[in-house]
């Protein structure tokens, strides 16, 4: 009967250690961001630097145009300041390449953020935002080249915005076929490609 | 069998008379705040020009201060030409009247719209704005980022419970057309809002048809995608629909006075294809 109540107890024990180890594991996983995170969070501040100088560039060419006012535009003058600023922007960066911005350790960490959206069922919305709404495919663009003016944009994804980093108000993401296009919105202008960027699966869904 | 088709054609003239004799009638009180609302109109083609012209004549009987755009407001385009041909041409009238438009933004719309002035964005995407007790948000539903949705709960919040909030942009949360239909992942998002903070009606465009939607928690949502494009037949009517129209180009018209939202959508022929009185019940 003891040595019954000793098994019994032992058997206790070891399920009690076993349960506050596993506790402790789960814990550390809480608080300890793995490698893929650290490396994603790190590609993240690298792309933030990179959008950083990007506008401090824009800014001085800006300065240099006059100021687009809220009030009083007529449409030439919308369209010469569009025109003006994204030549004067071409004309500072002649040599801009894709993967300037979006680089190699970034385009990582948007796969990841990408993926996780696009994989997980409870954001299928997503995906049917891309395939529904007059996607955007068969363009070719280029860095510094202009976003085709008549060429409708693809809605972009509310959850998958609410997961990517924030842009300033002076650019914009924007998706093509499968690419990841960074758009600075005033000039219309192509600042970075990312081709590639979402999976496959959105076109196995069309 | 004569026998029922004779009793089918009388029911359908009594229903038909019915209809005449109930000609909507706008009240016109004197505070009330009067609008249009057009989406999906910038072609520059003759059905924009003609919906224009209805929208002119029916003015001459409800004189309305104001037109709500919904997106695709300059199609193909937009250099100073297709703002003419598709804006300031056809509603010409309208500007020289004092007719105000409030656009938003629509997925074939440049961005540099916001700084167009008779579009009255004042170079934002997303705005609000407020005419006599009712409070307009104007959402640019292409780019729902996390800053342009804090915005607008604080513009909810803020708004308080006392006007009606009426929400505008381009993509509808609910819709039974066949070609886009319901924006599901931007229903995420808006919707929550939406309730939280009591909004009471919503519009949108971007399906080009008309429908109007059973309310949802309480918010009504109109779909107005038809003031110059339009996809015939393409509404395939759900459980969720209370009034559709798929034929023909159309718009509406609004008059809101104090708890009630009368409003009335008119064909490009000046068919009155549906109608009616929401009222509002504070949430």
């Amino acid at each position: 009967m003891r040595a019954k109540r000793r098994v019994l107890y032992r058997g206790f024990a070891l399920l009690v250690t076993l349960s506050l180890a596993a506790a402790g594991v789960l814990a550390g996983q809480d608080a300890a961001p793995n490698k893929e995170q650290t490396d994603d969070a790190a590609a993240f501040k690298e792309f933030a630097g990179r959008v950083d100088e990007y506008l401090k560039l824009r800014k001085t060419i800006e300065k240099q145009l006059p100021a687009m006012k809220s009030k009083e535009e007529l449409p030439e003058m919308i369209v010469a300041h569009q025109q003006a600023l994204a030549r004067k922007i071409r004309e500072a960066r002649p040599h801009a390449r894709p993967g300037d911005i979006f680089t190699q350790a970034t385009r990582e960490a948007f796969r990841h953020v990408i993926r996780s959206v696009f994989q997980d069922p409870q954001t299928a919305t997503a995906r049917s935002t891309i395939r529904q709404r007059d996607p955007v495919k068969g363009i070719r663009l280029q860095v510094n080249g202009i976003y085709p003016d008549a060429v409708a944009e693809t809605t972009f994804p509310s959850t998958l915005l609410q997961k990517l980093p924030a842009l300033p108000d002076e650019l914009a993401y924007r998706v093509v076929g499968r690419d990841l296009v960074l758009v600075d919105k005033n000039a219309n202008l192509v600042v970075d490609l990312f081709p590639e960027a979402l999976p496959k699966i959105l076109e196995r869904l069309e | 069998m004569r026998r029922h088709i004779f009793l089918f054609l009388s029911i359908l003239t009594v229903f038909v008379a019915g209809l005449v004799a109930d000609e909507f009638k706008f009240p016109l009180k004197s505070d009330s705040v009067r609008f249009a609302a057009i989406g999906d109109m910038g072609t520059g083609e003759p059905p924009q020009y003609e919906t224009a012209q209805q929208m002119l004549k029916a003015r001459q009987t409800f004189p309305f201060d104001f037109v709500i755009m919904l997106g695709d407001n300059i199609y193909g385009g937009s250099k100073p030409v297709d703002f003419d041909r598709k804006f300031a041409v056809p509603y010409k009238p309208f500007i020289d009247a004092g007719v105000k438009f409030y656009a938003s933004l629509g997925n074939h719309d440049n961005t540099n719209e916001r700084f167009y002035t008779p579009f009255n964005m004042n170079g934002e995407s997303y705005y609000t704005y407020k005419k006599g007790k009712v409070r307009f948000f104007v959402l640019n539903s292409n780019y729902m980022d996390p800053k342009q949705s804090a915005w607008l709960e604080t513009q909810l919040r803020d708004a308080g419970n006392g006007d009606w909030k009426i929400c505008y942009f381009h993509h509808p949360l609910y819709s039974s057309a066949k070609y886009h239909g319901p924006s599901l992942d931007l229903r995420k998002s808006l919707e929550p809002l939406f309730i939280k903070y009591g909004v009471d009606v919503v519009f949108a465009g971007h399906d080009h048809v008309y429908e109007r939607v059973h309310p949802q928690h309480g918010i009504y949502y109109f779909t107005e995608g038809a003031s110059g494009e339009l996809r015939p037949g393409d509404l395939a009517r759900s459980s969720i629909t209370d009034k559709g129209f798929d034929t023909d180009r159309s718009f509406m018209l609004i008059e809101i006075a104090s708890d009630d939202m009368y409003f009335q959508t008119i064909s490009r022929t000046g068919d009155t294809v549906d109608s009616g009185v929401i009222h509002r019940t504070t949430r």
